[in-house]
This record gives structure tokens, sequence and C-alpha cells, in this order.
């Protein structure tokens, strides 16, 4: 082989490698990747919306404020609330978005794809989730939202006081709904009531009018709906239209506009984590604000955790930039460790061992399609 | 009286699966081509009503606006996805993927369009009363079981009375006999997709008024419709729509027995029972080879 041929070829391989090869500026001022494991489609996808509105905010609050010397990127992966596609997305986040950071909800998603963030070191936080078994999966899973049993311990005592003692549970088989299950059947006799029966549905399943007349039955004071998405409105509207004219209460998934909007959901009482829009931290008036100027509605929940989740990855990175230390999951989780306490959404955000964030509840009713705390 | 409640709801149910599964039945049984998306004629017309509805727009002029947009979209799927198709080569897995395809790009446009989650018609119709100790029905009962028959009778009048109908059910027998009398297929097979898709318009709005709608609800209708069609029989129309009820009222009865989470799976129990001891269906037709 001559040398000219080769100087041809190395010269034709430069030039073709060219666009792949970046100076190590430009590599440094690569955003960071937010990656999302949301169900953007299918009968769960209103979360999807919910939860990157929230995110999305928080990207734009952190670049205004020049939080950190890169930015920040959403990369979404929808996983249609399904575990296998969880783990799909999360496969890909790490391995080929190279994600900093993954925001993750639903539990079974949750727990499919904690073992692959596990590996990868790569931190993951719930916003949306509550099944209790969620804290502690991994050193590199987080908790933004107060988990079911902390809603559970709020929500029983008030049940009883309203004479609610006598609950029916409709559950969603899943390990959201088996972990609401578990709760109730261990938690309400201490507290002086009783699981009147129990009646889990299939995730797809429509038809609700024969588990109404199932329901019936048992002649329970409330029914307990633990479900999520589309179905848990198909719930309240086949129990109303089919004579279950007993109060209907639940937990923060409850929180959602096609439930909310729903004339059968009406009375409906749930709990959720207690934010004040008005008179809380500037932080939370500054959100609730930009959020409503944004997407046009007032902020929820969910909005907020994500928002939350957000915030707390600027604010560790934040720090790590300031001690020019790489931004990863160990050193990330060691700042959440060392720091702890964050000005959050909703006041101080006070994180746990396990990277579990606590935070106070109160009971909401939906009253004229608008949710209203009443504790 | 539980049983005398389950029964009364599955019928309601079962009325609503006979009028989709026919729907397909006949467009299966005519054309052969396997209309996945069927189940987007339904989510369609369920929508449409749903805007009317919301908009303030008349009952009567939602329902024909969804009936309209059903016909529609079975008539723009024969045309621009299936012929197509099997003008080269049409395959059955080809056309599966393509309707399969349309059926997740519209599921995502209405999500876009009506938003992600659940959606219903406002009305009394679905509220139960107590009609007998324990016995809950509301108005849509009789709505539904009225609508399934008065639609049933028409479809058994215009498949055996009328001259187009009769062509239909020629077109599912033998095509080449009916091309040899100078019919024509294309325009039949229009016929039957038009026909087909109207039929699942009420159904739709009936689901949009008890059940309501999300955009993926197209999926579990496909399952029904074809758990319906192969129970009742491939190609038999009548089989599917007394398959759609009989389904239904298994399983809403089943939950006197079972579990609640069984329910669903009573009605594939069944689709299997048939598969395994009855594979040619209530009135399909027994080959041998």
């Amino acid at each position: 082989m001559s040398g000219p041929q080769i100087a041809r070829r190395a010269l034709m391989g430069t030039a073709l490698a060219a666009p792949f090869i970046r100076p190590v500026a430009a590599q440094g001022s690569d955003p960071y990747v937010i990656g999302t494991l949301f169900p953007m489609s299918g009968p769960n996808g209103e979360y999807g919306t919910l939860f990157t509105n929230g995110a999305a905010l928080a990207i734009e609050h952190a670049a205004q404020d020049r939080m950190l010397r890169r930015p920040m990127r959403i990369q979404a992966e929808d996983t249609q609330a399904l575990p296998q596609q969880g783990v799909i997305g999360m496969t890909k986040l790490v391995n080929v978005d190279k994600a900093h950071y993954v925001l993750v909800g639903f539990t079974a998603v949750s727990k499919a794809v904690a073992p692959v963030g596990d590996r990868a070191k790569t931190i993951m936080v719930n916003g949306g989730a509550v099944g209790p078994d969620l804290a502690g999966l991994s050193p590199y899973f987080w908790n933004v939202i107060p988990l079911a049993h902390l809603e559970t311990q709020a929500f029983l005592p008030f049940l009883m006081r309203r004479n609610l003692k006598r609950i029916a549970l409709v559950y969603v088989d899943d390990p959201l709904g088996d972990a609401i299950l578990g709760l109730l059947r261990t938690e309400l006799p201490k507290t002086g009531g009783e699981l009147a029966g129990t009646f889990s549905v299939p995730r797809t399943a429509q038809q609700f009018g024969p588990v109404a007349a199932r329901v019936r039955q048992v002649r329970a004071d409330a029914v307990y709906v633990a479900s999520f998405g589309a179905q848990q409105a198909q719930i309240i509207k086949g129990l109303r239209d089919n004579g279950i004219r007993q109060p209907i209460v639940g937990y923060s998934a409850l929180s959602i506009a096609s439930v909310t909007a729903l004339p059968e959901a009406e009375g409906v009482i749930f709990t959720s984590q207690k934010f004040d829009y008005t008179g809380g931290s500037e932080i939370t008036r500054r959100f609730a604000t930009d959020f409503k100027a944004k997407y046009g509605s007032e902020p929820g929940a969910y909005n907020a955790n994500y928002y939350n989740a957000v915030r707390l990855f600027a604010l560790l990175a934040k720090e790590l930039e300031a001690q020019n230390t790489e931004v990863n999951g160990d050193s990330l989780r060691a700042t959440l460790l060392r720091v702890r306490e964050f000005d959050l959404v909703g006041g101080k955000g006070r994180f746990d061992d396990q990277g579990n964030m606590s935070a106070e509840i109160q009971v909401n009713e939906i009253r004229g399609g608008r949710v209203v705390p009443i504790t | 009286m539980l049983f005398l409640q389950l029964l009364l709801q599955g019928i309601q149910t079962g009325a609503l699966y006979a009028l989709t599964a026919a729907g397909f039945a006949l467009i299966f049984g005519a054309t052969r081509i396997f209309h996945f998306a069927h189940g987007t004629s339904f989510t369609l017309a369920g929508y449409v009503f749903l805007f009317c509805w919301n908009g303030g727009l008349p009952g009567w002029f939602g329902t024909l606006a969804g009936i309209a947009v059903a016909m529609l979209f079975g008539l723009a799927m024969e045309r621009l996805v299936y012929r197509p198709i099997q003008r080269h080569e049409g395959s059955f897995f080809t056309v599966f993927v393509a309707a399969f395809g349309v059926a997740v790009v519209v599921q995502n446009l209405v999500g876009m369009v009506a938003g992600r989650g659940f959606a219903s018609v406002d009305t009394r119709l679905s509220l139960a009363t107590e009609v007998l100790p324990d016995v809950f029905l509301a108005p849509i009962f009789w709505i539904a079981i009225a609508v399934a028959v008065v639609l049933f009778a028409a479809l058994s009048a215009f498949l055996t009375r009328t001259h187009a109908g009769v062509a239909l059910r020629a077109l599912a027998q033998n095509p080449d006999l009916l091309r040899a009398y100078g019919l024509s297929s294309n325009r039949l097979s229009m016929l039957a997709f038009a026909v087909g898709s109207a039929m699942a318009a009420p159904a739709a709005i009936l689901t949009a008024m008890t059940t309501g709608l999300n955009e993926a609800i197209g999926h579990h209708v496909m399952l029904i419709s074809m758990a319906a069609t192969i129970v009742g029989g491939v190609g038999s129309l009548r089989g599917a729509a007394l398959a759609g009820l009989m389904l239904g009222v298994a399983e809403s009865v089943a939950l006197q027995f079972v579990d609640t989470q069984w329910a669903e799976a009573v009605s594939f129990l069944v689709l299997f029972a048939f598969i395994i001891f009855r594979p040619s269906g209530f009135f399909g037709v027994a080959q041998t080879r």
C-alpha cells in the first residue's frame, strides 16, 4: 500500500469523524440530561402531562436564575405506566442518553426501573407514586412525595371522626393497590375501623356496574378507591351511577382534572400534600404565579412535586459545580445526605437517610369541580 | 337479587358489545380484512358525540355526527390503507400492522385534541334508581336494549331484503362469482366498511354515557370484538352479536361466583373454551382438512 493512499484515507476518515469530535470546552457546556419516565399516552397519559409541566417550569426557573453553568434538558421516555416499558426507557436513558437524573412515577414502574438505575448509579426521583415500599428501594431512589402510609396515617383518624368506620376498598390489581390493601388491613383496626370488603379490579377493567353491585352488598360506611388515571374516574362514575351513595374516599391520585371535573366526584374526600400557594414562601408563590401564567390553570400537588424534583437537582448540582466536583449519582447522593434540607415549593424539604422527603398531609374535598382543603 | 342485578347489567353491557362486534364481523365477513382500527371508529364516534354534547348541540345532532365520522373513518381506511395494500400483496400481517399503526396514531391525536384522560357525557340517563329491593336500573338500560334490537332488525332487513345487502352476503361467500355477475367488489367493500363502522357509533355514544371514554378505549373494544367474532363463528353476523351479548353477561354474572378481578378473564375463558371445543363458534361452518 503506497503512502499517498494512506494519507488520503486518513484525511477522509478525519473528515468523516470531525462532526463527532467535540472540544473539551463544548462537552463542559453540554446540557444536564433530566430523563423522564412518565406515561405520555394511554389511559394514564394525563399524569405524564402533569408531571412534565412541573419539571419544565423548574428548568425554566433554574435557567432564569442562572443556577447552573450548564443548561438542563428533558429527555422523555413514554412508559404508558407499564413496568416493562419503564425498564426499556430507563435502560435507554442510562446507556444511550447518559441521563444525570431520572424522574419516575407510578409504583409498578418505579419498582421495575430501580434496579437498572441502581446498577448505573443514576439518581431516580419519584414525585407521583405512593406505594410504601418505594422507601429504601435503592440508595439512588428518592421520593419527593409522602408515601401512602403517611397519607393513611393522617387520613384514618379523620374518617373515624366522621364515623366512617366500615370501609369497602376497590383497588387496582398492581403493587399500588396491593400496598393500600395491606395498609388498610393493618391500620384500620388500630384506629377502630374495619375493612367491610375488598374488591380488586384489573388495570384494564372498564365496567364497574357489577363491581358496584358487589360493593352495595357489604353495606360499608365509605368506599375507598385505590387506583389511578382514567380508571379511578370510571370507578367513581360506575359506583355513583349504580346506587352507591356512601362517601367515596381515596388518596392523592384523585387530584387530577379528569376526576375533579367529574360531576359524580362531587364530595369525594382524599388526602394530599399540604401546599399553601398564596401565603407560602417566595419560591412557592413564584411557582404558583408562573405556573398559572404558563399553563392557564392552578398548579396541583403533582406539578409541585416534579418542580421540586428538578429544583432539587439544580440545588445539588449548584453545590457540586461550586466545588468543581463531577455531577453524578454518588456526588448527588452525598450532597443530599450532607445538606438534608432544601428550599422547595411548599416550604423546607427535609430528607431522611433513604432519600425520602417528609411533608405535611391535608384532607381535601371535591366541591364544584375544585379541590378544597378541609383540614 | 345480586344475580338478577348482575344479569341485567350484563345484558346492558352485552348489548353494546354486540353492536360493536357485529360491525367488526360484518366488515371481516364480507371483505376478509382484519380491520383492527374498528376500535378507532368507536373512539372517534364517542368523542365526536362528546364534543357536540359539551358544545350544547342537540343529542340527535351529536349522534348523527358520531355516525358520520365513524363511517368516514371506515371508508378512509378502506380506500387509503387497505385497498393500496391489497393491490400489491395484501398479506394478513401487513394489513394488521397498517391498521394497528393507524389506530395508535389516531389514539395519540385524540389524546392531543381531547386531552389525555377520562371523559364522559354528563347525563341523568346513566343514573340508576332502585326498581326492586337491591336492584338498580338506569334509563340507559332500556335505551341500550332498544337501540340494539332496532339496529339488528334493520341490519337483518338490509342484508336479506335489499339488493345491496344480498350482494354483501354474496361478497362474503364468493367474491369471484360476484364479479362474474358484473358487480363491483370494491363498491361492496366500501359499503361493508360504511355500515360496519356506523354500527360502532351507537355503542360508543352509550359507552360515553355509562363507563366513559379515554383515548385508548379502542383497544379494549377490539379485544371484545375479536373475541365475539371468534365465539360467534367467523363471518356470522348473528353469531358475533349473540357472542357479544354472551360475553357481556358472562363478564357480569361471573361476579356472583368469583372475585371481582376475574370478571374480564371470564370473557377470555369463554373464548378459549370455544377455540378448544368448538373452533367454528356458534354459527361458523366447521371445515375439515
